[in-house]
């Protein structure tokens, strides 16, 4: 095989097995690798309904074809278990380097089934794989862990772990590597806790093989050259990172405030890419084989909040950000560390504290539940001390570190958790902007913008544009997305490598390198089939298509101020049509003739 | 169909209240870069957006009138909202403005 390894690595944690199969090649090519792969393998081997926590669930670490190569921003890959937050079919896709290694050491997915009986790690230098001890390292933070597993292994070794968050089985924990780049959403970590394993360190030295070098070699200079010429992919991402996007959100009006109380944030620029940029960036950083270089490496010199570290991301700053009514950059930098740190999830656990700060003010909770703690919006040292308890795992922490759905409902008030099937929605409001609402609604791993991001059309402006307040056309427009980045996931690359190429170009490096004639329409069918392979698993894990809305919020509560004033979501009038062009039923489940074209 | 397809203007963002310092126009990203300030206030509005841009182009030269034209057109990699809403729905250089108008420039930009 060109562009895969042909080996998949398999673990018993249970029987401390090390087992290897072949890479089934008609499987790779319908399903390319990382996110479709990964999610083939849990879907047929684990039960839907099986407990996200228990031995049965099996966690994948997969990268894609392109991983490895010098395609541009080819250092994906995916997570991919039951999601204990929520019981979706999870894939959560990260950057840095560990993907590359993985790929390198030979395997297109390491599958970990089982449970350790003790903590362990896994070490993986080629072909030898050992389940080591890792009574050491448990209990410490990812950055320690990471310096302590390189220091056990290899110094050049590549380390994915849990930070203490995943170890308490926090519903909100990511998978930490390279100690800032994250597979977040969904609790992920918190199946690596459950399953007693810390980490997973690599070490490769093989080969990706390419079958059409010179055809792959012109692919990837045309993709560079058109990442390069491009704007944003170019030059604006690595001169202010994602967080550039908080004034063009907050201008629109659709940049979520106080817990989607509002939409507008009146002093958000102070949280802004531009602000980092004249304050902490120490410089820009890139992923492996990035020419975007996206990352922040900053620091914040204010005592109260002094740090060294990577981000905040858009994402970050805004949920430690407006979304709890707070405007100091370095209080928001100092949580997303930490959050680092703890390996917690910044989008769903800045999401519960401002949960948490509208039950507070609403007077639901008091002092009495926060630990002393005041809570109302705007308190930054109160935020920070919120992300601290939810990482130690101490007190009203415990209850944060479960997401804002668990809190809210404990409370008997879920209606204030700002989630879709039980995750945080990201930073765009669905009010002042209304693809993205259907997005979130129909996404198959609950709130969440990178599954289909509409708001590069509706307000960035990149390619085309399309009204943002106007419903029209979102339910093609949304189906376009998730099926383009449900391939594009699951080939390996990043899914900035489009702010500058798109479906075309990703399909002719993938024929170059495996040698296979794909087209842009086959391309586009293995998004579908992803899309409805993962659709179908959470049907049979019980969702429904009640589960397809949005909080009554953003449908019945008007924003209140800002140029979105007066806007709510229109879910309704997009709903049905997007079930109609998906080819699913009124109730939102697939046709036989749909899952006859996709070959499911 | 939401109320607001064809209604075209908003009323500015709360953080310019109607009325109080005249028109607001603010800079973002690398347009930043290209005027030196982050925005500014005009007590005379001019009639459309092509009169204040190009009255901008003058104040700040000629990074700032490349970001923003493009062969006497309004560039394509420029953002330019009127109260929020992207004058590409609205008039475009054509936008008629009012005294109490806020009008935001971006570049490109992106994210996620």
């Amino acid at each position: 095989m060109f562009g895969w390894t042909g080996t998949i690595l398999r673990v018993d944690l249970t029987k401390g097995e090390v087992t290897r199969e072949a890479t089934d090649p008609q499987l790779a090519r319908d399903y390319l690798g990382a996110r479709g792969l990964g999610g083939h393998i849990v879907s047929t081997e684990v039960d839907p309904t099986t407990d996200a926590l228990g031995p049965d669930n099996k966690i994948v670490f997969a990268p894609g074809p392109l991983t490895g190569t010098f395609a541009p921003a080819a250092g994906r890959f995916n997570v991919v278990t039951k999601g204990p937050l929520n019981g979706v079919l999870a894939a959560s896709n990260s950057g840095g380097t560990f993907g590359p290694e993985l790929k390198y050491a030979g395997y297109d997915a390491l599958v970990i089934e089982g449970k350790a009986a003790k903590p362990v790690y896994l070490w993986i230098r080629d072909h030898e794989v050992e389940i080591r001890d890792a009574a050491a390292v448990w209990g410490h933070n990812t950055p320690d862990t990471t310096d302590l597993v390189r220091a056990e292994t290899d110094e050049d070794a590549k380390v994915s772990c849990i930070g203490p968050a995943g170890e308490h089985l926090s519903l909100i924990s990511n998978i930490m590597n390279e100690m800032h780049r994250a597979a977040g959403r969904t609790g992920v970590g918190a199946v690596m806790g459950a399953k007693n394993l810390k980490a997973v360190a690599v070490f490769g030295s093989g080969p990706v093989k390419v079958a059409d070098p010179e055809g792959f070699k012109a692919a990837v200079m045309k993709a560079r050259q058109m990442i390069q010429a491009h704007p944003v992919g170019g030059t604006g991402l690595k001169a202010y990172g994602t967080d550039v996007l908080v004034n063009i959100l907050n201008q629109t009006g659709a940049l979520p405030t106080r817990n989607y109380q509002d939409g507008y944030f009146p002093t958000a620029d102070k949280t802004g890419g531009e602000s980092l940029a004249a304050k902490q960036l120490v410089r820009p950083k890139g992923c492996f084989s990035c020419i975007i270089s996206c990352g922040r490496v900053s620091k914040v010199d204010n005592p109260a909040y002094a740090g060294y570290g990577e981000g905040p991301e858009y994402e970050s700053a805004w949920s430690f950000g407006a979304d709890c009514g707070i405007d100091d950059l370095d209080a928001i930098t100092k949580a997303n560390f930490l959050c680092n740190e703890y390996g917690l999830d910044t989008i769903s656990l800045g999401s519960t504290i401002a949960c948490a700060m509208e039950l507070f003010e609403r007077g639901i909770i008091t002092t009495k539940d926060t630990d002393g703690v005041d809570l109302h919006f705007g308190n930054t040292a109160a935020m920070v001390e919120m992300v601290r308890k939810a990482g130690e795992g101490e007190g009203f922490g415990v209850k944060l570190a479960q997401g804002s759905y668990r809190l809210a409902e404990s409370y008997g008030h879920p209606e204030f958790s700002m989630t879709v099937k039980k995750q945080e929605m990201p930073a765009y409001d669905p009010r002042g902007v209304q693809g993205i609402g259907l997005n979130y609604a129909t996404g198959n791993r609950g709130g969440c913008h990178v599954r289909g991001y509409t708001i590069a059309i509706e307000v960035l402006q990149n390619g085309a544009v399309m009204d943002p307040h106007v419903t029209e056309g979102k339910a093609g427009l949304d189906i376009t997305f998730q099926d383009l980045t449900a391939a594009l996931d699951s080939s390996g690359a990043c899914l900035f490598a489009t702010f500058g190429i798109g479906g075309a170009e990703l399909t002719e490096m993938l024929a170059a390198l495996t040698g296979l004639d794909y087209t842009l329409d086959e391309f586009m069918l293995i998004g579908a089939r992803i899309w409805n392979q993962e659709r179908l698993w959470n049907l049979k894990a019980g969702f429904t298509k009640a589960d397809d809305t949005l909080p009554e919020r953003l449908l019945t509560e008007p924003i209140k101020t800002g140029p979105s004033k007066g806007e709510v979501n229109h879910l309704d009038q997009m709903l049905p049509e997007y079930y109609g062009l998906r080819g699913w039923d009124e109730d939102g489940v697939p046709t036989k003739a749909k899952l006859k074209e996709l070959t499911l | 169909m939401s109320d607001f397809v064809g209604a075209g203007r908003h009323e500015p963002p709360g953080a310019s209240p109607r009325g109080a310092r005249g028109m607001t126009v603010k800079y973002f990203a690398t347009i930043r870069t290209y005027t030196g300030e982050t925005g500014r206030h005009l007590d005379d509005a001019p009639a459309d957006l092509r009169e204040l841009l190009t009255t901008l182009a003058g104040r700040y030269g000629t990074s700032f009138r490349r970001a923003v034209f493009s062969g006497g057109e309004l560039s394509g990699e420029i953002i330019i909202l009127v109260n929020g809403r992207n004058v590409r729905y609205l008039q475009g250089l054509d936008t008629p403005l009012a005294a109490d108008d806020e009008v935001s420039i971006f570049p490109m930009v992106a994210g996620g």
